[in-house]
C-alpha cells in the first residue's frame, strides 16, 4: 500500500492565515469583556456610592469618635 | 506571506481576509518581490533540481542551497531532494545525507504523514547510494 502525496507547500502560511486573526482577536475578546465585566461595574460602583455620599454627616461620625486631632468631639 | 504577517502584526488590525499583494496561496514562498512574473511550484522545483544537479558543485554551494531551502515555507519535493542526495554523493558527504533526511522531518512538524512519504518516494534512490536514514541508525530517538 504507497503512500499518497499529502500536501507539502505552503503549511505554515496556512497555520498562520488561521491562528493569527485568532491571536488577535481573543486578546481584544478578552480586554473588552474585562473592561465591561470588572472595571466599568467597579467605576460605577464607586460613582454610586459617592453619588449618596454625605461628607458633612461622615466628618461628624468621625470627629464624635475622637479620632481628630484638629477638632474635638463636640461633648453633646 | 510573512509580510503580510509583519504588516499585521504592526497595524494591529486584524482582518479575516487577507491581503496578500497579488500572490495567490500556491505561490505562497516568493511575495516580496511584486512586478515580475510569479514562478510556479514545478519552475521553482526546477530550478532547486537543476541548483543540485550541477556537476562540479561544492560543499560550500551544497550547504547553502539547502539551508536556503529548508528556509522556506514548504517541504522540499522528492525530486529535489533526489538531486540534493546525489550532489552529497558527488561530494562524498554522507553525514550531510542523512542530515538532509534529519532536516525534511523536522520540516514537516506536526504533520507526520509527509516524512513517511518522502521515505517511500526516496527509497530507490536512498538504497542506491548507501545511506541510512536517521530511523535505520536509531538516530531518531533522542
Amino acid at each position: 500500500m504507497s503512500l499518497a502525496k499529502p500536501a507539502m507547500r505552503g503549511l505554515l502560511g496556512k497555520r498562520l492565515r488561521f491562528h493569527l486573526p485568532i491571536a488577535f482577536a481573543l486578546p481584544l475578546v478578552a480586554a473588552a469583556a474585562f473592561k465591561y465585566g470588572v472595571t466599568e461595574p467597579r467605576k460605577q460602583a464607586y460613582a454610586n456610592f459617592y453619588k449618596q455620599y454625605d461628607t458633612t454627616a461622615e466628618f461628624n461620625n468621625i470627629r464624635e469618635a475622637g479620632v481628630f486631632e484638629s477638632v474635638r468631639p463636640t461633648g453633646k | 506571506m510573512f509580510r503580510a504577517a509583519v504588516r499585521l502584526s504592526v497595524s494591529g488590525a486584524r482582518s479575516l481576509t487577507w491581503t496578500r499583494l497579488g500572490c495567490t496561496a500556491p505561490l505562497a514562498q516568493r511575495c516580496y518581490s511584486h512586478g515580475g512574473k510569479q514562478e510556479t511550484d514545478d519552475e521553482f522545483d526546477a530550478r532547486w533540481v537543476n541548483y543540485f544537479n550541477k556537476a562540479d558543485i561544492d560543499a560550500w554551494e551544497l550547504r547553502k542551497g539547502m539551508n536556503t531551502l529548508i528556509g522556506y515555507d514548504l517541504v522540499p519535493e522528492p525530486k529535489i531532494l533526489d538531486a540534493a542526495l546525489r550532489a552529497c554523493r558527488r561530494l562524498d558527504d554522507l553525514a550531510s545525507a542523512i542530515r538532509i533526511l534529519e532536516a525534511v522531518k523536522d520540516k514537516s512538524g506536526p504533520h507526520k504523514d509527509i516524512y513517511p512519504y518522502l521515505i517511500q518516494e526516496l527509497r530507490p534512490t536512498v538504497d542506491e547510494l548507501g545511506i541510512s536514514t536517521p530511523e535505520e541508525l536509531g538516530m531518531d530517538k533522542l
